[in-house]
């Protein structure tokens, strides 16, 4: 089987068959995400979609230099339902600013809870894991954490960056 | 990690998961565009685990339909990017067509519309060319004819420097040449007077240009023999019948 590199530049220079492959190994893996900060499944079907669509077509963009196939997938589909997120969010309440769910939302299916990075989460101690889970999840920056948890700007940084040195070691390549 | 490179190990790691924001964000731009390499491997490292860690739960199926409608619309579209830059070279192709039709309708009607300027003007110019001509073939023939006088009149005292030199024949009229005449007051002309007999006629009016020249055809009838000239005065515009104002000129 091609890795995700081939695969792209497979697809990057028109090979149909590529492009399916692609979809077939990467859909499963970044719906949940996808579901995660897109809970209706209307949206996330259609965000799949786009995320599957702007891959194919910026596919010659793609450089393994700067890093590896499941990471250049993985961040657009988040940054795609990140931005679903925020328009849906603005559509519905204009006069508020973006923001995120709170991580224990009661909309959240209860399923995509144990699938998208939860085991490595679930290792982290709660403040880390929470103001983590705002960013990744929610699309929050430093300054819109700071004002969801009540915390000072300084403690909210000094999680984020705890919770990401440790997850780079919980899921560094054996 | 040192401790030495901070605050952009801080900065890099939250980078990566899209939370740096405010002057945080546009000082650690500005650092990554100088080139440090550190921070750019940390920033792909932590989205690199966080990849990882997205792709480590179990999948979830993907909603049915999904795959078929991508799968049908890439049949449709071709290579990836090409229907894009097809549309974009055809609409690049049309733009300049349609620019170049433009601008060649637009300088046609231009050079159109200058063109038909330059023949109005060639064509009045030739009409004055031969007003001109046929005038000067009738100072011509005044001064071939053998009857023809001259008459010279000098400025009066309010116009001193004023001269005029009078051509006349009984049969075609005559000419009058003037210089230095004064400008005119509003509502005033020059008069020309002829007398012939006793009752003095006025021969014609006219204003001199900014130089002070002037040049006056006299109708035949106004020179009837055997006329003489009387004088040049200045009289109100329209419907005078006997000199009433100042003598500008007259013969010695």
């Amino acid at each position: 089987m091609s890795n995700g590199a081939d695969l792209i530049q497979q697809m990057a220079d028109g090979d149909a068959e590529a492009f399916a492959r692609f979809y077939d190994r990467y859909a499963p893996l970044i719906y949940p995400l996808i579901l995660r900060i897109l809970p209706d499944s209307t949206d996330a079907a259609e965000c799949l979609q786009d995320v599957f669509w702007e891959a194919r077509e910026r596919a010659r963009t793609y450089d393994p230099a700067r890093g590896t196939a499941d990471a250049w997938v993985v961040t657009r589909a988040r940054s795609r339902a990140i931005e679903r997120m925020r328009t849906a969010r603005r559509r519905r309440d204009p006069g508020r600013r973006a923001m995120a769910p709170a991580a224990t939302s009661p909309e959240r299916p209860a399923a995509i809870d144990r699938s998208v990075l939860t085991r490595a989460f679930e290792r982290l101690p709660d403040p880390q894991r929470e103001a983590l889970e705002l960013a990744y999840y929610g699309g929050l920056t430093q300054t819109e954490i700071t004002a969801r948890l009540k915390q000072p700007l300084g403690t909210v940084k000094t999680r984020l960056r705890l919770a990401l040195d440790r997850l780079r070691e919980m899921v560094r390549p054996a | 990690m040192s401790a030495t490179h901070e605050p952009y190990d801080t900065f890099a790691a939250l980078h990566a998961v899209g939370a740096l924001d405010g002057d945080d964000l546009r000082e650690f731009e500005t650092h990554l565009a100088s080139g440090c390499a550190r921070c750019a491997t940390l920033v792909r490292q932590t989205e690199q685990a966080l990849a990882r860690a997205a792709m480590a739960g179990p999948p979830e199926p993907p909603p049915s339909g999904v795959r078929e409608r991508l799968v049908r619309r890439a049949a449709v579209a071709g290579a990836p990017g090409r229907r894009r830059w097809l549309a974009w070279a055809v609409g690049l192709v049309a733009a300049a067509v349609a620019a170049g039709a433009f601008s060649a309708a637009y300088v046609a009607a231009r050079y159109e519309a200058r063109l038909g300027q330059m023949a109005r003007e060639t064509s009045a110019a030739k009409q004055r060319l031969a007003q001109t001509e046929g005038a000067l073939r009738d100072e011509l023939d005044l001064l071939r004819d053998p009857t023809t006088r001259l008459v010279e009149l000098h400025g009066q005292t309010t116009a001193p420097g004023a001269a005029a030199r009078v051509l006349l024949t009984e049969k075609a009229g005559g000419l009058l040449l003037a210089t230095k005449l004064p400008p005119l007051p509003p509502g005033k002309v020059y008069a020309l007077w002829t007398v012939a007999g006793d009752a003095p006629r006025v021969a014609g009016v006219f204003v001199p240009d900014e130089g002070g020249l002037a040049t006056l055809k006299v109708p035949p009838d106004a020179t009837s023999a055997p006329a003489r000239v009387l004088s040049v005065t200045v009289e109100p515009e329209g419907g005078i019948q006997a000199p009433t104002g100042a003598v500008v000129l007259a013969p010695r």
